[in-house]
């Protein structure tokens, strides 16, 4: 099946040829139909610069760009027939929500009738049928977010791209609007491709994260593939893979704090074959309520813990498990960007 | 709010009389019967707005004043308008200098200015009064245009425009659908500053007058350079209803707080 979407090595630097700075580069990604991927990175990382690329609001500097098979890399945004939601929304203030929602169609000069019934059913689907007379400056940011995605849906694009939808929210609302716009992409049908920097996000509506730095990929899968088994340092970092420690007979590895076992040093528990055991001292303990955050210094550097309990205090001799099937070995050793 | 902001108040109260104190007095010394500028007025008529009517210049500079302010305000967003498009949206390299260059004839000393107009155009290139008084004002004029119409469009997002364009809309369509809806309070309210500011002018338009050419304001000033009776002051309230009127029908079609930021 063609690819909605498919990057061909494409870059972009901002600035010369010679002295200019690479936003992204030698990219390829291919987005299947009715899957839904987001581009997961720290800010600079270059997945917003994707994002515009693939809009067509900002032109690659190298490479090729495929919207449903053909070659979009000179079209213009508004003959590719994209939907995109803004971080800001960008809601027209002089327009009514039916208008709002209905500028997609009529730009396409779709008859009276048929523009009214498709942004009244694109307005129904996010909720806010009753407030279809009023302007976006009447709405509360959770309701004009819901809008910006009714006028994207409405007109039936090959692709939805969010630009960060709902890093303006409140956490709360944030966490109600990720399963509001899940259910929106499954009830369409529609392949989506979001921005974002909150791996939680990425993990809850990926069918495919794609991790970037620095403008190169990273990391790309299934999240069920990709968060127990980081590639690198940088993805591993970025997941909250706290701990990155020199475990003696293995190369670089890393693993998450809450599979380090903490046993106190003085009982006799024999070594158990499935982990690797290391010895080391409290550093600091964190109080958290139903578990503390330990930091224990090693041989082998630093490790943090969240630990079940709240008995260890610092300067305590402690006995380290690392359960073997939880450490995950590192592909390269290098180190990530924001340390170089 | 009176109680409980004494001092407050009273500095606004002061401020409010300093400020309509003369305007009131020239009202009732326009509306007098009597002969002289004295307060308070001898009687009641309307015999020094007779007699403004009567005074030929007045009538006149009445209408030099009324087509230059239309003019030159119509020209100054002519040219202000897709200069602070290409300034708010576009890719202009300096950009903060040619925003300040707009800035200039504020700076410059309006008397300056007049000279140096009045020496190129009418000496050096033999353009007629009218015509160089047009081209004087605009130029006065434009630092309102660009600035003010800028404003709105910087407070609007800029993503607006990628929005239409993303949905479907041509340039044009986007301009016309979106730009211009997004500049119209911005518009309204350049215009009205613009049509005021050249309607009352003096320094520049006394530079620019030529013979059987002047703005009203300037004619006013000649008027009492002589004569010093009421007919000046019915003419006043004439020019203050006339900025008025445009100022009321201004909030008629917008509301002040929309044209005056928000």
């Amino acid at each position: 099946m063609t690819p909605v979407v498919q990057l061909d090595g494409v870059g972009h630097r901002f600035g010369s040829a010679a002295n200019g700075v690479a936003a992204v580069s030698d990219l390829d990604l291919a987005v299947r139909r009715g899957t839904f991927t987001t581009l997961l990175g720290p800010s600079g990382c270059g997945k917003t610069t994707t994002l515009r690329m693939i809009a067509g609001f900002i032109r690659p500097t190298s490479g090729r760009i495929l919207l449903e098979g053909t070659d979009a890399t000179d079209t213009p945004p508004e003959r590719r027939n994209i939907g995109m939601v803004f971080q800001s929304y960008a809601l027209f203030p002089h327009m009514t929500l039916t208008d709002n929602v209905g500028f997609g169609l009529r730009a396409r000069r779709r008859p009276a009738a048929e523009v009214r019934k498709r942004a009244g059913e694109a307005l129904e689907l996010v909720g806010l049928s009753h407030a279809a007379d009023r302007k976006p400056g009447e709405l509360s940011g959770g309701q004009q977010q819901r809008v910006a995605l009714a006028r994207a849906v409405a007109i039936e694009p090959s692709v939805l791209l969010l630009d960060e939808p709902l890093s303006n929210l409140d956490a709360r609302l944030r966490v109600q609007m990720r399963q509001e716009l899940l259910r929106v992409q499954r009830e369409t049908g529609l392949t989506a491709i979001l921005v974002t920097h909150d791996q939680d996000e990425a993990l809850q509506l990926s069918d495919t994260m794609v991790i970037l730095n620095g403008g190169r990929l990273e990391q790309q899968g299934d999240p069920r593939t990709v968060f127990p088994a980081p590639a690198n340092r940088f993805v591993a970092q970025f997941l909250g893979y706290d701990n990155f420690p020199e475990v003696p007979g293995f190369g670089p590895v890393t693993i998450r704090p809450e599979h380090v076992r903490l046993t106190a040093a003085v009982t006799g528990e024999e070594a158990a074959t499935d982990s690797v055991e290391l010895a080391g001292t409290v550093a600091d303990v964190t109080y958290q309520g139903s578990h503390c955050l330990i930091g224990v210094d090693t041989a082998g550097g630093r490790l943090n813990c969240v630990h079940p309990g709240d008995d260890f205090r610092p300067g305590e001799a402690v006995r380290i498990l690392l359960p073997r099937h939880r450490l995950v070995e590192l592909a390269d050793a290098h180190t990530p960007a924001g340390a170089r | 709010m009176i109680l409980r902001r004494p001092l407050l108040s009273l500095l606004s109260a002061i401020a409010f009389v300093i400020m309509l104190g003369p305007v009131v007095i020239l009202l009732g010394v326009a509306f007098t019967a009597g002969s002289t500028l004295t307060f308070p007025p001898e009687g009641l008529s309307l015999r020094w707005f007779a007699a403004a009517l009567e005074y030929r210049p007045f009538i006149d500079s009445l209408g030099t004043s009324l087509v230059v302010a239309v003019l030159s305000t119509a020209a100054a967003l002519a040219l202000g308008i897709p200069a602070t498009l290409a300034l708010q949206r576009g890719a202009v390299p300096g950009k903060a200098f040619i925003e300040n260059l707009f800035m200039t004839p504020i700076i410059v000393p309006e008397l300056v200015l007049g000279l140096a107009l009045f020496q190129q155009l009418m000496v050096g290139f033999n353009i007629t009064a009218l015509g160089t008084l047009v081209i004087g004002h605009t130029v006065l004029l434009l630092p309102y245009t660009v600035r003010v119409v800028g404003a709105s469009l910087a407070l609007a997002d800029p993503r607006l425009e990628e929005a239409a364009r993303g949905l479907g809309a041509g340039p044009v369509r986007t301009f016309f659908s979106v730009t211009v809806p997004v500049m119209r309070p911005g518009i309204i309210s350049a215009t009205i500053l613009a049509f005021i500011t050249s309607l009352n002018n003096v320094p520049l338009s006394l530079l620019l007058t030529g013979p059987g050419v002047a703005t009203l304001p300037v004619e006013m000033l000649n008027y009492v350079q002589s004569s010093f009776d009421p007919v000046v002051a019915a003419v006043s309230v004439v020019l203050l209803a006339l900025s008025v009127a445009v100022a009321l029908l201004t909030e008629r079609l917008v509301g002040f707080n929309k044209v005056f930021g928000r």
